[in-house]
């Protein structure tokens, strides 16, 4: 793709291209300039291969787009890919290490790796590499608190998961007191799995039900992965909730529960995490699913915005492809790639001083992505979370909830009402 | 009442999952005296198999059913042939076919992995439908899997002790040398004992990724709980297998209700602790392990 060309038709990109086009004009020079190199971490082959894969387009896609807006400052972006196969911390740092020792990269963008209890942002930061991810966690925002000096580089491209709690208890209450939905008490059931992500929200969720209103009927810890919900489901059927919130994320067993509990089910709305936003739960549950409301704190807007780019990432890589997946990374290399361009350039390993310069930028540089806006938070550097901590939606992220209205069809988006595109529909098993 | 019928219906339904994933690695572990590491990714290959002949080559489901099962002999062939076969003649089988079949194991899963990606699917080759028992409902799929493992298991069961090639198995478990003076072919039948669990594994896939999904590390999970299961059985026995899967299930289920679902699996292995420690041989296994 020529620049011009990209110019003309790429208003996915939007006001980053032209800034960034803008920039690279007035550095313009005659000499050809030296690639950026810059990496990832991903989890090509082992369970979390899918994501890893559509994460690796997304960068793929951002170098593609970024490169025909002129690099950063003349200089063509060149990525480099390590696996992390199975993740957890010895193979996730490793990697980077490799990262920074072969390639020389000056940043690394990763999508998620589980596991690793954040010890890639000391690989960052003994190597002064600038950091951007997508783990979702609250630990990150802990750790860069606990030594936000050395942490200067460390950025988490979307709100931690802690905010999947008070989003959902905000979200069931907005939808109680506007009417849309009945509930059949203030109870609220919560299932999770051992595993980090799920059980912080599971706790999120328990810390603050009192605070909207609800009272916690049920607090019950599966096994990961689990497919057989016969004694959970005999305990919600015991003491029915107006709500079960389910934080297990594997698709197929969130597919399950949803096939056993259709046939006998409870006068309940059902809220799960992360697994129906994949078309296996869609292609397991079929009928079974409809009514089902999830959310993300980060994902590909259904807007006339996202709109370019979810074109040329489905006629890039197939129609069966994730763009809410490789979005989060799409959008974390040209923020990026902004942010160094502002800063002057992007440094090699070790040059401290000009890559303090790059996170001031990308700390202060407010950024509207395919999946919102993403401003970085000083002192925790992960983004804020829109409606559930600003109130301004240029400010925050979105929080998205989405229903599977039509099993056969992708799941609407019902909130944030700024950006919903359907209304919440009363789940077929409900006769309340 | 429900609560128990309940409890009931999840554990044999558990239990024919872990049975199903079992038998075809006692069956190779009791006639070879080789413990096949790759068995978890013949189950994966199976699940594969037939959801790539729907969906690619638009067959009906019992000509996907056959390619499954066609596809799990050859594969039992390969695993003899590339692997078992070279590594017969060394002193130490037994060791080194688990590392070699870890490797094949590798190797398959990113074989697959490169072939239909790591996006999860949906396997097309499975029941509709469900069976109501008083308020608790039962999916078809989860009964298929039930009836499979009983079927699965008096087949073996049959195998060995009424035809001739169950003759000729088990008499090549016991002395393989004595077994080929008598005439029997060794080699051949070492090739059939694969060839049948690589049948046994492809179809348990079909089955398991009707309830779980189809992804490279479909077969990860069963190849644990059927080490598993086999340990506590007594490694060769086929029907201590499946006995051993529907037990510990039902009390893994019987646990997870009562105390909580966290409870279930952690529970389940302590059973396995204890009993390694009062019956290393396991429970059904022989003092005496035979080896080929």
């Amino acid at each position: 793709m020529t620049r011009r060309g990209f110019l003309a038709t790429a208003s996915a990109t939007g006001m980053g291209a032209t800034l960034l086009a803008s920039l690279n004009d007035a550095m313009a020079r005659a000499d050809i300039r030296a690639p950026v190199p810059f990496g990832s971490a991903l989890p090509l082959s082992g369970f979390a291969a899918a994501d890893g894969i559509e994460f690796r387009h997304g960068l793929e896609l951002a170098v593609e787009h970024v490169n025909a807006a002129g690099g950063v400052l003349g200089r063509p972006l060149q990525l480099h890919i390590e696996d992390t196969k199975e993740m957890g911390a010895d193979v996730v740092t490793q990697a980077m290490q490799r990262l920074v020792d072969r390639y020389k990269v000056s940043a690394i963008i990763n999508g998620y790796n589980v596991g690793t209890n954040m010890v890639e942002m000391d690989v960052a930061a003994d190597n002064h590499i600038l950091f951007i991810h997508y783990n979702t966690l609250i630990s990150h925002n802990n750790k860069v608190k606990s030594d936000t000096h050395k942490y200067y580089g460390c950025f988490q491209g979307d709100p931690p998961e802690y905010w999947y709690g008070p989003g959902v208890l905000l979200f069931l209450r907005t939808l109680s007191e506007s009417g849309q939905w009945k509930a059949l008490n203030n109870k609220v059931a919560i299932v999770t799995s051992a595993n980090e992500y799920s059980v912080v929200i599971a706790n999120a969720i328990r810390a603050k039900a009192a605070d909207y209103g609800f009272v916690v009927s049920l607090f019950e810890t599966v096994p990961y992965p689990n497919n057989q919900w016969g004694p959970t489901l005999a305990k919600l059927r015991k003491d029915p909730p107006a709500a079960i919130t389910v934080t297990h994320y594997l698709p197929q067993d969130l597919a399950q529960f949803m096939l056993q509990f259709r046939p006998n089910p409870t006068q309940s709305l059902i809220y799960m995490q992360y697994g129906p936003s994949l078309p296996a739960f869609r292609q397991i549950g079929k009928e079974a699913v409809n009514g089902v409301i999830y959310s993300t704190v980060i994902g590909e807007l259904p807007d006339e915005f996202a709109a370019p780019f979810d074109k040329a990432y489905k006629a890039k890589y197939g129609a069966n492809s994730a763009p809410l997946i490789g979005s989060q990374t799409y959008d974390g290399v040209w923020h990026w790639a902004l942010a160094a361009a502002l800063a002057g350039g992007a440094p090699e390993p070790g040059d401290e001083r000009q890559q303090r310069l790059v996170a001031e930028k990308l700390l202060r540089l407010i950024y509207r992505g395919v999946n919102g806006s993403c401003r970085y938070i000083p002192g925790e550097q992960s983004a804020y979370c829109y409606p559930d901590q600003v109130r301004d939606p240029s400010l925050g992220m979105p929080h998205q909830f989405r229903q599977h209205q039509d099993y056969t069809a992708e799941p609407q988006l019902i909130a944030p009402s700024l950006y919903a595109t359907a209304k919440f529909v009363q789940p077929p098993w409900v006769k309340l | 009442m429900d609560v128990a019928i309940q409890i009931l219906v999840t554990g044999l339904t558990v239990g024919g999952m872990y049975a199903l994933s079992a038998i075809g690695l006692s069956l190779v572990w009791g006639a070879l005296g080789m413990l096949n590491m790759a068995h978890g990714v013949l189950l994966t290959l199976g699940g594969y198999v037939a959801f790539a002949a729907v969906t690619y080559a638009g067959a009906p489901w019992p000509v996907a059913v056959v390619a499954t099962m066609g596809a799990g002999a050859l594969m039992g062939f390969f695993i003899y042939h590339g692997v078992a076969r070279v590594l017969l003649r060394n002193p130490e089988f037994d060791t080194v076919v688990i590392i070699a079949t870890v490797g094949l194991a590798t190797a398959l899963e990113h074989i697959v992995l490169l072939v239909f990606g790591g996006q999860p699917y949906g396997q097309p080759v499975s029941f509709q439908g469900s069976l109501s028992i008083r308020t608790i409902n039962v999916p078809a799929q989860n009964l298929a899997v039930m009836v499979a493992s009983f079927l699965f298991m008096m087949i073996v069961a049959a195998l060995l002790s009424k035809t001739r090639t169950g003759r000729a198995i088990r008499a090549t478990a016991q002395n393989r040398e004595l077994a080929r003076i008598l005439g029997v072919p060794v080699e051949r039948v070492y090739a059939q004992v694969l060839a049948i669990s690589g049948v046994l594994a492809s179809i348990s896939g079909l089955l398991l990724s009707g309830i779980t999904m189809l992804s490279p590390t479909l077969g990860d999970d069963p190849m644990l709980k059927a080490f598993i299961m086999c340990v506590v059985a007594g490694f060769g026995s086929v029907p201590g297998a499946a006995i051993a899967a529907f037990a510990l299930a039902l009390v893994e289920q019987t646990v997870a209700f009562a105390l909580g679902a966290r409870w279930g699996f952690p529970l389940l292995l302590l059973l396995v602790i204890i009993t390694l420690i009062l019956r290393p041989q396991g429970v059904l296994g022989r003092v005496r392990a035979i080896r080929l």
